[in-house]
């Protein structure tokens, strides 16, 4: 269960809000986020593993205060971003996977093993020994899922993971997700993929503009972008 | 230097069963054998057996072969000066060791993984552990490497991007947009460091380290108080006997009755 307790983020420079004091509770196994550009949709996920802290308030997972147990929340939280290329650090597949695992598996062959595994689970067991900048945008995403999952979080929060991706890929890693045995939240432009999920934030201008079931959450979004729907009357 | 990452193949040749330790040792040691030695026909004899070794380690083709030609180019223009002087001896020397090198660099550089680096430079780190995490050590050592094709590709698509606006001959058009996408690309990378939850456990040991060492502080300090004022230690509720061990709690509860220059501040954090 992941908490938002009265959390907000301020720019720290400018003191301009960000992200308005917001509380939700997020319980169901699949969430998705939709919202315009610099609406607040990356920073509210952000706040999730703690690659941003809350201002004012608090982001609790699974009753862990992100602001103080950074690194517990980020065992259980993997994180997938919307360009791969930044998220793979060593020179080839299998090493990637290898470096996510150094803290679980200290043995160097059951490394190997389980980092083949994990690529053979995303079908990437044929490009193991590839370097990552030779494969394709959609194996890097999946690889890029292979590392984070390799280290079995209860929690992934993909930010915009299909952004970048033809409409083959997109499918491809869209159902891949979908399918994962963890909490997914998802943020997405792709409104197919958003009316998937059990539950829809609307995201707008720092504030949380809707929240319910997909469907109407959809149809809320698509109102607000062409000026049919005004904030206030939400 | 592009050329060179990512060579890496997994083979079965006896240089890539080979530790990365002994590896990196044999690369230091004729690195400074060569440059020691002037003569021309052991320098020659040395670059022979490193490219052997080379070859031994199946590289691939293209890469290897234009590593060694840019490395041939720089060798023929720093022994061009000796040439000129008529010192051939000392161009046959120069020429030799820094193929020599770099051939032996490359045969490291196919044999060894990034894996087994990293293992390699964490270990070797390990007597500076005090000063930085091996781990870190060896992350930073493998990011280095990662970023260099990233920061390449940059610079050549912010050139063409400097092209496609007729701006070939400005160099400014083509630095800064290379520069702030390089700063951009760092901070990325830095986030999914971070959301992956790597090196924090060296970042974890360093201060669970600290946070000892400030409790051992207080004790010795709390302990020095008792033993100096048994009143005091009265005050603050401390065991009665000297040589009986000390909490932390009680250390704390000690220090804090004790006058404001024997306090503990920043220590119980």
């Amino acid at each position: 269960m992941i908490e938002f307790k009265d959390a907000a983020v301020v720019a720290p420079d400018s003191g301009v809000p960000i992200l308005e004091p917001t509380s939700l509770t997020l319980t169901e196994r699949h969430i998705s986020i939709v919202g315009a550009n610099g609406g607040g949709k990356s920073t509210l996920v952000r706040l999730i593993n703690g690659l941003v802290l809350p201002s004012e308030g608090s982001v609790e997972v699974e009753g862990l205060d992100v602001a103080k147990h950074g690194p517990r929340v980020r065992r259980m939280v993997g994180f997938l971003f919307t360009d791969p290329s930044a998220q793979l650090i060593m020179p080839t597949a299998i090493e990637d996977v290898m470096l996510s695992l150094r803290r679980t598996i200290k043995n160097k062959h059951e490394r190997t093993a389980a980092a083949l595994a994990a690529l053979e689970e995303f079908g990437l067991g044929d490009r193991a020994d590839v370097s990552v900048s030779a494969l394709s945008g959609g194996q890097r995403q999946l690889l890029a899922m292979a590392g984070v999952l390799a280290v079995t979080p209860r929690v992934l929060v993909a930010d915009e993971p299909t952004t970048l991706l033809d409409l083959r890929w997109r499918a491809h890693i869209g159902s891949l997700l979908r399918s994962l045995p963890v909490q997914l939240i998802e943020v997405t432009h792709d409104l197919d993929s958003a009316a998937r999920a059990e539950r829809t934030l609307v995201i707008d201008e720092g504030s949380v503009a809707f929240d319910g079931s997909p469907v109407e959450a959809v149809a809320y979004y698509r109102d607000l972008m062409f000026g049919r729907v005004r904030r206030d009357s939400a | 230097m592009i050329s060179m990452l990512g060579l890496y193949r997994p083979r079965r040749t006896p240089l890539h069963s080979a530790p990365a330790w002994f590896k990196v040792l044999m690369l230091v040691t004729l690195a400074i054998v060569t440059v020691a030695i002037g003569d021309p026909v052991t320098s020659v004899g040395i670059m022979c057996a490193c490219l052997l070794l080379l070859i031994s380690t199946e590289p691939p083709p293209r890469a290897t072969l234009l590593a060694l030609l840019g490395t041939a180019i720089v060798a023929a223009l720093s022994s061009g000066l000796h040439l000129w002087r008529g010192d051939y001896a000392r161009a046959i020397d120069i020429s030799a060791d820094l193929i020599g090198i770099v051939a032996l660099a490359l045969a490291v550089t196919c044999s060894t993984s990034m894996e087994a680096m990293l293992d390699f430079v964490s270990w070797a780190a390990r007597p500076i552990r005090f000063l930085l995490p091996p781990e870190t050590l060896g992350l930073m050592f493998a990011l280095m490497l990662r970023a260099l094709p990233e920061v390449a590709r940059m610079y050549l698509e912010s050139r063409q991007a400097a092209r496609a606006r007729g701006l070939d001959r400005s160099i400014r058009a083509i630095v800064f947009p290379t520069t702030t996408r390089t700063v951009g690309f760092s901070l990325q990378l830095g986030q999914a460091l971070h959301a992956r939850g790597i090196a924090e456990e060296a970042r974890e040991k360093r201060q669970s380290r600290a946070a000892k060492a400030a409790e051992a502080r207080v004790l010795k300090r709390a302990k020095k108080l008792a033993k100096d004022d048994p009143a005091a230690a009265a005050r603050g509720g401390a065991p009665a006997s000297a040589g009986e061990p000390m909490s932390r709690e009680d250390a704390f509860d000690l220090l804090s009755a004790a006058p404001p220059g024997d306090a503990p501040q920043s220590d119980r954090a």
